[in-house]
């Protein structure tokens, strides 16, 4: 597959994420190890690609469960006032949760879906991220279990998206400098 | 792994599902114009691992969004009625739109999908799905693309879970009598 003008160049190939996210699904399988009540909670969109690659490599019993995150404004986002507007089908109470995100950069969104499921009493809370740009950090949250550290560009594919467009490229791609300046 | 020792036998195994999955992709690309942009509307929960590998056979310009749904309850099965728990992110007027499903069986819920979604003005609507049970059909409802027909047999795997467990295994198969016999 050629790959789109408005890509820079790729990044993460399939084959350095696929390694990676097995390596992932064993580390979390150990930790796991023999708790039945483990449930992945997927953010839509963006996690869907990586949760479905990861949840095949788990060893450990699970389930899984999706969240889907709006934004109240555009700019609200980035303050972490992010509005849930679909909730989880199983109550988490008890259970022992870990959230799998695309990607972590301001952490805000992060931050509040912690403080969120926090006061939901689950028994144990844990986060997963395929990517995190540290450099874009303004709040501080906990990583758990981490794909990769990239830069502050603008990466697409994997789940990722610029306006719904390079969402489901198999591997990760930075996006040209003036396809979105 | 221990999840593995409750089927009874395999339907699809892991290689086959694949294969099937990239030709699926191919009659896709097939199908769409280049600037026809199709929206996949995924149902979740069941058809997010089918969706995670079809979208990455595409090669024309498409989206993804989701919708997921619940029963209203017993009463309501024979309508297919469902509740809509989160409704789509886009506006599909003028929109080309193919549902992704994991399975359909008497395809009452996907009758009521398509009719709600026809009522939104789509440019074109079609359904794909990885799995399709024709002897259990109820509802007569053309099916654009279809991974697999399979007989009436207690499937997980792949998306399709049993109580939430099964889903993440990469095969299709049929499960043991013992394991869901018990519980009703």
């Amino acid at each position: 597959m050629k790959m789109p003008d408005a890509l820079d160049k790729v990044l993460l190939d399939e084959e350095t994420i696929a390694a990676r996210v097995r390596k992932l699904a064993a580390q979390i399988s150990a930790d796991y190890a023999g708790i039945d009540e483990l449930v992945l909670i997927g953010v839509l969109k963006g996690a869907f690609i990586f949760l479905a690659d990861l949840a095949r490599h788990l060893t450990v019993t699970h389930c899984v469960d999706f969240i889907a995150l709006s934004s109240y404004t555009r700019s609200a986002i980035s303050r972490g006032a992010v509005r849930l507007i679909m909730d989880t089908r199983a109550s988490v109470t008890d259970r022992h949760v870990l959230i799998v995100e695309d990607i972590v950069d301001t952490g805000f969104t992060l931050d509040y879906l912690l403080r969120n499921f926090r006061a939901r009493k689950p028994a144990s809370l844990h986060t997963c991220t395929l990517l995190s740009k540290p450099d874009r950090r303004q709040v501080n949250v906990p990583i758990d279990y981490l794909g990769f550290e990239i830069s502050d560009v603008w990466v697409v594919g994997y789940g990722l998206d610029y306006n719904d467009r390079f969402r489901t490229l198999p591997y990760i791609a930075a996006l040209k400098q003036q396809a979105h300046g | 792994m221990g999840l593995r020792d409750d089927f009874a036998k395999i339907l699809i195994s892991e290689p086959e599902v694949q294969a099937r999955v990239a030709e699926l992709g191919e009659e896709i690309n097939a199908t769409y114009a280049p600037d026809d942009r199709p929206l996949l509307v995924c149902v979740l929960k069941g058809a997010f691992m089918f969706l995670a590998d079809l979208v990455r056979h595409l090669d024309m310009r498409h989206e993804v969004d989701f919708m997921e749904i619940s029963s209203y309850g017993r009463g309501t099965v024979s309508s297919g009625v469902v509740r809509i728990l989160l409704d789509l992110a886009q506006n599909i007027d003028g929109r080309h739109v193919l549902i992704v499903e994991d399975i359909i069986d008497s395809g009452r819920t996907l009758d009521y999908i398509t009719r709600n979604l026809q009522t939104r003005g789509p440019a074109s609507l079609r359904v794909c799905t990885l799995l399709s049970k024709p002897s259990r059909r109820e509802i007569d409802i053309p099916l654009d693309f279809v991974g697999f027909e399979i007989p009436d047999e207690f499937v997980a795997g792949y998306g399709l879970d049993f109580a939430e467990e099964y889903r993440n295994l990469p095969f299709i198969g049929v499960l043991k009598e013992q394991i869901y016999g018990d519980i009703d």
